[in-house]
């Protein structure tokens, strides 16, 4: 079983990347599962067809101590990849990392986590230990930056970057940086600065994706671009991604940039 | 860690906020504590306080109320499980709730304040402590004295003192009280208000009555300068301790109330002299004094009675025997030292 973290700026596009790619993944007759690691619980939605699923957090805050079943949690969407959302608290209230664990701690005691790939989607900015949940021991061994080429992209990119550098030292750790995914914004020498990025802080570009209409056009759908229109060249990009994704073996330690180091690649791409 | 620095002397700051803010809380008659987190921390506390009580000799069940947060109320934050609690506790026909708040609500950022604000038909005090996080067990104690004062209203003044901030956890906290107590009777100036020991939340209101404030010990220093400027109320920093201590306590005291204190020191002195009189049996002995185990104040009084006595201070470990602990208060507090140096160096 191979599991996969997909970390990033808000924003960034990890949720259009991560179900695009849990689409494409499934379409390789894959089993799969993605679990939305983030309070605003939208990271499956275009698998299941725009519904927002009930949350993990949603159930234990209703029931309380009541048992919760799997079957509660756990949705089946397009092409039988199956999907969790971990939700978490309103926004300015509780611990929503601490919703995470819990959300980990409940998935693993239902049997949950199997498949072939289990793909966690989770939110931009690994604010506490909550958030770093995914990447620990027996989770996610493989961790993919999802950036564009703007400067707070490529800098929480690398932030991330640090935290995966913390984890990994540890000694039973098997989190490693997977590789870095261009999500487009359209800028001039993008995907030579983010792949100059990729190997600077040790790691390569998997994959670019270019910024095409058709990702907000299958959004208005309510549908994944594989399902929307999976002949266009988007969802062969997709479809790249996932191949490249299954195929990677270039698993490595991260090595931050310092901050005036980063500004100074980002000036010397404009 | 805590961003906030710790005191490095005495054990008297191994505890957290929680159980030196409920030490004051729960000696005001009538009212409920509310600790807002873990029903854990209501579990400890409650058991400490019931078994110092044992100690003193008096059976207390002190009113704390556990908001009993689980997992999910961490998750979504506690403010609902402390507006339940809050509404439960007011049905109750208490005077006042006190509302102490542990590590993990500081940490998730509940607004305590937001809901302790709200009407519920009696009033809510709210004692900034944050558990672990909000500092020590004397920061939980000043905490307590500090919010509860600030219900209390500027008032005419009288010719009387309080009594600030008593160790309601030790052994000897009536004796230590009674001997303060006589002191100021010896000048004719009664106590008004012992703030907080035993009281009602009525009486609080009374704090600003006072002429003097006298402070139990030189940690509650914030708390003296925080009723000084509520309420104009100057302070003397410690109880009385040992023999000179006590003499100058009484003239510190009557400087304040312009009493002559000619009769009542002359007085006071010759009673120092019985007592000492009575344990000239102790002349000649070796005792000793870990300076580790004790305060600089406690160790000066100690010096001081043992070179009245003429008993021989040696170092810690050169066969003297060992004495202590506790600091005198009052030569009455003197005497009872003496009656266990008595025992320990006869043994």
């Amino acid at each position: 079983m191979k599991q996969i973290a997909l970390y990033g700026k808000g924003g960034i596009g990890k949720s259009t990347t991560s179900a695009n790619l849990s689409a494409a993944l499934s379409g390789m007759g894959l089993d799969i599962l993605q679990i939305g690691c983030d309070p605003k619980r939208d990271s499956t939605r275009m698998l299941m067809h725009g519904q927002f699923i009930p949350t993990v957090m949603d159930l234990v805050r209703v029931r309380g101590e009541a048992p919760i079943t799997l079957e509660e949690v756990e949705f089946t969407g397009f092409n039988g990849v199956r999907c969790v959302e971990a939700g978490g608290p309103e926004p300015g209230v509780g611990c929503a990392g601490r919703g995470i664990i819990a959300t980990f701690q409940l998935l693993e005691k239902f049997g949950a986590l199997k498949g072939d790939v289990i793909v966690y989607d989770v939110l931009g900015d690994v604010v506490c230990g909550g958030f770093a949940m995914p990447m620990r021991e027996g989770y996610a061994q493989d961790v993919y930056l999802v950036t564009s080429g703007e400067l707070m992209s490529l800098y929480a990119a690398n932030n991330i970057c640090k935290a995966i550098q913390r984890l990994s030292s540890r000694t039973k750790s098997t989190c490693r940086l997977a590789g870095v995914i261009c999500n487009a914004k359209n800028q001039p020498n993008e995907e030579e600065l983010v792949a100059e990025f990729a190997k600077r802080v040790n790691s390569s570009l998997i994959q670019f994706i270019p910024r095409d209409r058709v990702v907000q056009l299958a959004e208005l759908n309510r549908k994944t671009v594989i399902e929307y229109e999976p002949e266009c060249a988007q969802a062969e990009c997709y479809r790249t991604l996932a191949r490249r994704v299954m195929e990677n073996t270039h698993f490595t330690i991260p090595t931050p940039l310092e901050i005036d180091e980063l500004e100074s690649l980002a000036y010397s791409y404009i | 860690m805590s961003l906030n620095p710790l005191p490095i002397h005495t054990s008297r700051f191994g505890g957290c906020t929680l159980t030196g803010a409920l030490s004051v809380t729960t000696h005001v008659r009538n009212t409920a504590s509310i600790v807002h987190g873990p029903k854990g921390c209501t579990h400890h506390n409650f058991s400490l306080l019931h078994a110092t009580g044992l100690d003193n000799e008096t059976v207390t069940l002190p009113a704390l109320v556990s908001t009993a947060l689980c997992e999910s109320d961490i998750v979504f934050g506690g403010e609902t499980a402390l507006l339940r609690t809050l509404e439960s506790v007011a049905e109750r026909d208490v005077d006042a709730i006190f509302v102490l708040s542990t590590c993990i609500v500081d940490t998730i950022g509940d607004d305590v304040a937001a809901i302790c604000g709200r009407e519920y038909g009696v009033p809510v005090v709210i004692v900034p402590t944050a558990g672990f996080l909000g500092g020590t067990f004397q920061n939980g104690v000043a905490n307590a004295l500090c919010a509860i004062a600030g219900t209390a209203e500027p008032c005419p003044v009288n010719d009387c003192v309080n009594i600030i901030g008593e160790k309601n956890l030790e052994y000897e906290v009536e004796e230590n009280y009674a001997e303060v107590a006589r002191l100021l009777k010896t000048l004719g100036i009664p106590v008004n208000l012992r703030f907080v020991h035993d009281i009602t939340f009525d009486e609080i209101g009374t704090l600003g009555a006072a002429r003097l404030n006298i402070l139990r010990e030189p940690a509650l220093l914030s708390v003296g300068n925080y009723l000084k400027q509520r309420f104009g109320t100057p302070f003397i920093p410690t109880f009385p301790l040992g023999l000179a201590g006590t003499l100058s306590f009484v003239e510190a005291v009557a400087e304040v109330f312009g009493i002559d204190s000619s009769a009542a020191i002359k007085q006071e002195r010759q009673f120092q002299e019985d007592i000492l009189a009575g344990f000239s049996d102790l002349r000649g002995k070796d005792a000793s004094f870990d300076p580790a185990m004790h305060d600089p104040d406690s160790m000066s009084s100690f010096s001081e009675v043992a070179e009245a006595l003429r008993i021989n201070m040696k170092q810690p470990g050169m066969n003297g025997v060992p004495l202590g602990p506790g600091a005198p208060v009052g030569t009455t507090g003197v005497r009872r030292m003496l009656h266990r140096w008595r025992r320990q160096l006869h043994a």
